[in-house]
């Protein structure tokens, strides 16, 4: 039997889930997240973790660093990234993202096409990082996690996101196209 | 009837729609536009938009992450 054409594999594995699949579950599991941690989901707080990580690897610190100033910061910092419950989503949002693509046939290492990409990635990746400290949270800790909790801030978040991606888009179509 | 291929690997959504459809504008009714994507959003929002306007499309898996949208504008 081909597995190709099998029906279970099709659906569960080959196309993709529907978006209120995708929303239903996310809605458990941050709830899941939320009742058994105490914090809301968040995604790129935990990033900043791994950048101190890394340059502690390098022999710096952040100890001085008013980001890091707090008792439950450095006790994070402290405990590594096993003990830290963020890292170890973060990290199965990856390797879940490498399996489903991996499971659909759908894996492909894309080809850089023009320099321009690699400029717009950084500036972007650059700009989306510094935001989300800035503004305490990405869109998922401040807008899904915010919404979620009856928070104002989620949906001014919310406001600001729309002009940005509009901005974005028209940039996108002047450099791009 | 003319066929026209659009070549957008290795470019990330809306990228492949905004280019497929300036693509569209310029060809006659009943011309082919061969839209060949490695974006996996781009193998839902292209056909869906496509369709949406009318015309024929269809979506062939042609290898590991990599389809080619076929779209025979209608109108």
């Amino acid at each position: 039997m081909n597995i190709r054409k099998n029906a279970f594999y099709k659906a569960w594995f080959k196309d993709a889930w529907p978006y209120v699949t995708g929303a239903i579950l996310l809605s458990i599991f941050q709830i899941v997240t939320l009742a058994t941690t105490g914090n809301p989901w968040g995604v790129s707080g935990v990033l900043a973790y791994w950048g101190a990580w890394i340059f502690e690897l390098f022999g710096g610190s952040v100890d001085k660093w008013y980001y890091f100033a707090s008792d439950g910061a450095q006790n994070t910092l402290n405990n590594g990234i096993l003990q830290h419950g963020g890292s170890i989503r973060n990290i199965g949002i990856i390797i879940g993202a490498l399996f489903s693509s991996l499971a659909a046939c759908q894996f492909k290492i894309k080809k850089i096409k023009a320099i321009r990409q690699v400029v717009a990635a950084i500036l972007g990746g650059l700009l989306m990082g510094y935001g989300a400290r800035i503004g305490f949270g990405c869109n998922i800790g401040a807008l899904y996690s915010g919404i979620a909790s009856l928070s104002v801030s989620g949906w001014v978040y919310a406001v600001f996101l729309f002009l940005g991606a509009y901005v974005g888009s028209k940039l996108l179509v002047k450099f791009f196209m | 009837m003319a066929e026209y291929e659009l070549d957008c690997f290795g470019e990330a959504c809306p990228i492949p729609l905004v280019k497929a459809e300036k693509e569209l504008e310029k060809m006659n009714v009943g011309d082919i536009l061969i839209v060949a994507i490695d974006h996996s959003c781009a193998m839902k929002n292209v056909p869906e938009w496509a369709r949406k306007q009318g015309h024929n499309v269809e979506l062939d898996e042609i290898d590991d992450g990599e389809w080619e949208v076929v779209i025979e504008k209608m109108k």
